[in-house]
């Protein structure tokens, strides 16, 4: 869970220290959630983030949203019967290591 | 750019342990690739067993110090589109156009005031899987590639042959779908309320 920003900020305001918008914020965000931004960008948009009230929810919305998706991995897995299978077809063709 | 394996004899020499003990580690992550691929888990269980026949013929074709789930990942890729062109199981063209118009009308507020409840909720996880299940194909594989396999975007464009500019749309697009289709189930578990009818023009 991120730490709330200390002060409200208007929904849609524009941060011109950080040279970046809600708008520019909430396109790159999932980008940011997945670290996929360059150093400088990150930094700026954490800023914000940090700033904006708006930001900050959609932020933890997605990110506490993405953490429930990336929870249900561990509950799929290859049933044994068929790893039993691809061993078996891989022995029969001469390709156990 | 990474390629599929290719065709091996039959009689190309057992790879090494390393490259076993790697490749079979990761066959739970290529089983849920193939799920999210073929949505069946009969189709499934082919795009694996020929994934793992054709990599271990192909094992020379592996760079070691790569990553193998990305390469198994291209395998099994390239396995089900075979498996497709032949027809062997009929498998339905995912109608992309119609997704994308839905994921246009997400309202975030909608989706957030929808959702909250039911993350806190302990039972989530089966609707999530549930929801993934019926996302379109080529929404639902970057989605499990990147949010449940943890590819970067990168090797999510490498594994499945297109820009990365489309992989993050589809991402984009796939989660938000992810999303209203998981409201919904919020809805109809009575969890939240249903959402208000748009009034008449």
């Amino acid at each position: 869970m991120m730490q709330e920003p200390s002060t409200p900020d208007p929904k849609r305001q524009a941060d011109p220290q950080e040279h970046l918008d809600c708008d520019a914020a909430l396109e790159k965000l999932f980008d940011f959630l997945d670290g996929e931004l360059d150093d400088s960008l990150e930094t700026r948009l954490t800023a914000h983030v940090a700033r904006c009230r708006h930001c900050f929810e959609q932020t933890d919305f997605e990110r506490r949203f993405l953490e429930a998706v990336s929870a249900v991995r561990d509950a799929e897995q290859c049933p044994k019967a068929l790893r039993e299978r691809v061993l078996a077809t891989l022995r029969a063709a001469g390709l156990e290591a | 750019m990474m390629t599929d394996a290719p065709e091996a004899a039959a009689s190309a020499p057992a790879p090494p342990k390393w490259f076993s003990d790697a490749a079979l580690a990761a066959m739970d992550d290529v089983y849920r690739f193939a799920r999210s691929l073929t949505r069946d888990p009969v189709d499934a269980e082919d795009v694996v067993q020929d994934t793992y026949l054709r990599a271990f013929r192909s094992w020379r074709t592996f760079q070691q110090g790569t990553d193998i789930k990305r390469w198994l990942f291209t395998i099994a890729r390239n396995a089900f589109l075979r498996s497709r062109e032949r027809g062997q199981r009929e498998v339905t063209l995912d109608d992309d156009a119609s997704a994308v118009a839905d994921a246009q009308q997400a309202q975030e507020a909608w989706l957030r005031g929808g959702l909250t409840p039911i993350l806190d909720h302990a039972d989530v996880g089966p609707a999530i899987t549930e929801a993934l299940a019926a996302l379109p194909e080529s929404f639902r594989s970057v989605v499990v590639l990147v949010d449940l396999e943890d590819q970067p975007y990168e090797a999510a464009a490498e594994v499945l042959g297109i820009p990365i500019g489309t992989v993050r749309s589809r991402l984009f697009r796939g989660r938000k779908l992810l999303q209203e289709r998981l409201v919904q189930h919020a809805i109809d578990a009575g969890l939240v309320p249903a959402r208000p009818s748009r009034s008449p023009a």
